[in-house]
């Protein structure tokens, strides 16, 4: 956000001929912004989070990886390890310059083990290609990030990616058993493997899924697997109000005693923009909020009694509406109205705030009340949907259209600062899936006490002692 | 008003894959569906009878499992839905579909309508819709993408046509076959679709329809598909590189030449 003075060295001529001697001169560019400039960002809408790269490299193998980190410690030049670049934090973004490095040429799926039921790939591969792969064998990847046509799946083992089937299938962590990391200075690391219990010294695994690309570049994932389920159906139920509809989510997992894969949660200002968006003609302006439910399993039978078990529940709790989706063209109709809310309020003004706030599953309710009065008191849009089966919600902060970006900055920390503390009132973290990058840092202390956040630091400090990879992230200063 | 729309069960082509050396369709896997273009049909036929009361049936000709089909129609909104099911019907072309359909028109009787997909997105022949008015030798409108006026037993209906609409009026009862930009279906709801499994879908055969049995199936088509063979497409691809001002600008010239050429601009 703020330019920080940089203790790094500037990328010079000679570098890039190293850089070139390590990679070859096609997959290195340098000293020209064009072709630099995409490098400079990545979702986060707000363009204050931008910066340039002096340099990108495209490394093909863990072997240029080591060299290249080995030759950016001794000149003490920062790099900054890059997916798809569809990340919703900034943590892609190079804020001192330097070395991006791009892991897009490495996106090879190496192995597709059926017996063991894991994957093999490597950091660059788009995250929905892995399912296209794996499906012929039964099998499925449970990760589904909403962005999982572009990101890539290094991505998402480094945000820890959520997505909208984490209520049944849990987080990204969930499904890496190993990984191939090049560390902060050179060495590689193999951890884990295709091993479903491992508990061989600290769990170094872990640690690094998460991690934000602060504490390793990974070069190699061995993914479970599961097997497909035979059946999905979506349910898209509509409430009068946001409280009824969110009333309605505890109930739906305590009451009929099944897990959804996802239960979604849209409230009207999200509704109506992304059906205006779509030219969709649901009858959306009779709901206050709707509930986007899937529920899958192993036959059509049991899928069927699921759905309407959760269907008439929902029907009980008041829903003026259950629409039933059970292919593919009726369901791909529902997800978009979800999948494009970022999008409609993107086209209503470059001037955007999103959020990723996690609660505890029961203070969902409070936090979307919290922020129906924060929105009225600034007079900003602030639809709220997301992930709401596990408390995991997002808004996509939007001014009136007659605002200026002076009006729009004068009250973002306001409101900003409100909502913080209303989250970490309720229990909750500044993050749920989207991760820190350098966009929420300076909010790490409203939610970390600064024992917890001296632990994390000595954590880096240990891998990165001179700080090269992906400086300026998670922590501030 | 009493409306019929004949629909079929189609394989969902949006997410289908081709063998590459048979050319046809994986239908491993493959979910069925209502005909895409059906559902404008459904939408239209609801909204009618909404605006002007009634009934509207849901009518298929296919094997068992075509009542998915049905019975996704009842969920949508459909009051009843009949099921055309017989070995007797198997392998029946347009002509020999349509004959049947209309038979079935006639059984259930006093209708005032019937609304069908403009074609199947499996066999895009458009010619069920046709054939069913030959048979009952009522009127028919074709391409409807607008329904104007309903009134004193005519349609008044937008057709769409090559370079624009015509408007024509149609004595009822009379077939319609629809377009997308007719409607917008609305989904199934769940009460829809217990209802839908509660109901009891009646199945016709050859013998419960006043039709000739030497115009049925197979041997009722006079279309015989000797072999399925896949166009070359040649594609002619021309590459102008534009890099400065003075490329782009013969590059730009190029295109409006081009496309003047073909009378496009």
């Amino acid at each position: 956000m703020k330019a920080e003075k940089s203790p790094y060295n500037a990328v010079t001529p000679e570098i890039v001929q190293q850089l070139k001697e390590i990679l070859g001169d096609k997959h290195v560019v340098y000293d020209d912004p064009e072709a630099l400039e995409p490098y400079s960002h990545d979702e986060v809408p707000d363009l204050r989070y931008r910066h340039m790269p002096e340099a990108l490299v495209r490394p093909d193998s863990a072997e240029q990886i080591v060299a290249i980190m080995k030759l950016a410690n001794e000149v003490n030049i920062p790099v900054t390890p890059r997916g798809a670049g569809s990340g919703l934090a900034g943590g892609a973004v190079p804020v001192f310059g330097g070395i991006v490095l791009s892991l897009d040429r490495m996106n090879r799926i190496l192995e597709i083990d059926r017996d063991n039921m894991v994957v093999v790939c490597e950091p660059g591969v788009v995250t929905s290609e892995i399912n296209e792969r794996v499906a012929e064998f039964g099998l499925f990847y449970a990760g589904y990030p909403m962005s999982l046509e572009t990101c890539y799946i290094g991505g998402n083992v480094a945000t820890n990616a959520g997505g909208a089937k984490a209520v049944k299938y849990g987080v990204t962590g969930r499904y890496v058993l190993g990984l191939e990391v090049v560390t902060p200075t050179g060495d590689v690391l193999q951890l884990g493997g295709k091993l479903v219990k491992d508990v061989t010294g600290y769990d170094l695994l872990h640690l690094m899924v998460g991690s934000e690309g602060t504490l390793g570049v990974f070069t190699k994932i061995t993914l479970k697997l599961m097997p497909s389920p035979r059946k999905t159906v979506d349910l898209l139920c509509l409430f009068a109000s946001t409280p009824e509809a969110i009333a309605v989510v505890p109930r739906v997992m305590t009451e009929s005693g099944i897990i959804p894969t996802a239960i979604e949660f849209m409230d009207r200002v999200a509704v109506m923009a992304s059906c205006e968006y779509l030219n969709e003609t649901l009858p959306y302006e009779r709901a206050g909020a709707m509930l986007l439910i899937s529920v899958d399993g192993a036959s059509a039978e049991q899928v069927e009694r699921d759905y309407e078990a959760v269907g008439e529940l929902c029907l009980s709790a008041g829903a003026i509406e259950v629409y039933v989706a059970d292919n593919r063209t009726t369901s791909e109709r529902m997800w978009k109205v979800r999948r494009n809310i970022p999008e409609a309020f993107a086209v209503q003004s470059d001037l955007q705030m999103n959020e990723d706030l996690v609660v505890p599953l029961a203070a969902i309710s409070d936090l979307v009340a919290g922020m129906e009065t924060i929105s009225a008191r600034y007079g900003v849009m602030m639809p709220s949907y997301g992930h709401a089966g596990d408390g995991n919600l997002h808004t996509r902060i939007t001014p009136p259209s007659d605002w200026d970006e002076q009006q729009w900055l004068a009250v973002m920390p306001k409101f900003q600062h409100d909502l913080y503390v209303l989250t970490a009132e309720l229990g909750g973290r500044l993050s749920g899936e989207h991760g820190i990058g350098h966009k929420r840092k300076e909010h790490m202390k409203t939610f970390l006490s600064p024992e917890t956040i001296a632990a994390m630091r000595s954590i880096k400090k240990a891998f990165d002692p001179n700080n090269i990879l992906n400086p300026g992230k998670i922590f501030e200063g | 008003m009493r409306l019929v729309v004949p629909i079929k069960q189609v394989p969902e082509t949006d997410n289908v894959k081709m063998d590459a050396e048979t050319g046809t369709m994986v239908r491993e896997g493959v979910e069925a569906i209502i005909n895409p273009l059906d559902l404008y049909a459904i939408e239209l036929a609801l909204a009618i009878r909404e605006d002007h009361g009634g009934e509207v049936i849901a009518l298929s000709m296919g094997p068992a499992q075509a009542s998915t089909a049905l019975r996704e129609a009842v969920a949508m909104g459909c009051d009843s839905a009949v099921l055309l099911s017989d070995r007797a019907f198997a392998g029946s072309d347009t002509w020999a579909t349509g004959y049947a359909l209309q038979a079935a028109v006639r059984k259930l009787g006093d209708v005032d309508l019937v609304i069908c997909g403009e074609r199947a997105t499996d066999g895009e022949t458009g010619q069920v819709g046709p054939g069913i008015a030959a048979f009952l030798d009522w009127p028919v409108a074709t391409y409807v993408c607008r329904l104007e006026a309903l009134a004193d037993g005519r349609a008044r209906v937008r057709r769409l046509v090559e370079g624009g609409w015509q408007v024509v009026d149609v004595q009822l009862p009379a077939v319609l076959t629809v377009v997308k930009e007719v409607s917008t279906p609305r989904l199934p709801t769940l009460r829809g679709k217990l209802r839908a499994k509660a109901e009891d879908l009646p199945v016709w055969g050859a013998a419960d329809l006043d039709v000739e049995g030497d115009k049925l199936g197979l041997n009722g088509s006079p279309t015989r598909v000797v072999k399925i063979e896949r166009p070359k497409v040649a594609r002619e691809c021309r590459k102008l590189v534009a890099t400065d001002e003075s490329t782009t600008a013969a590059a730009i010239e190029a295109v409006v030449e081009f496309l003047q050429q073909r009378e496009l601009l």
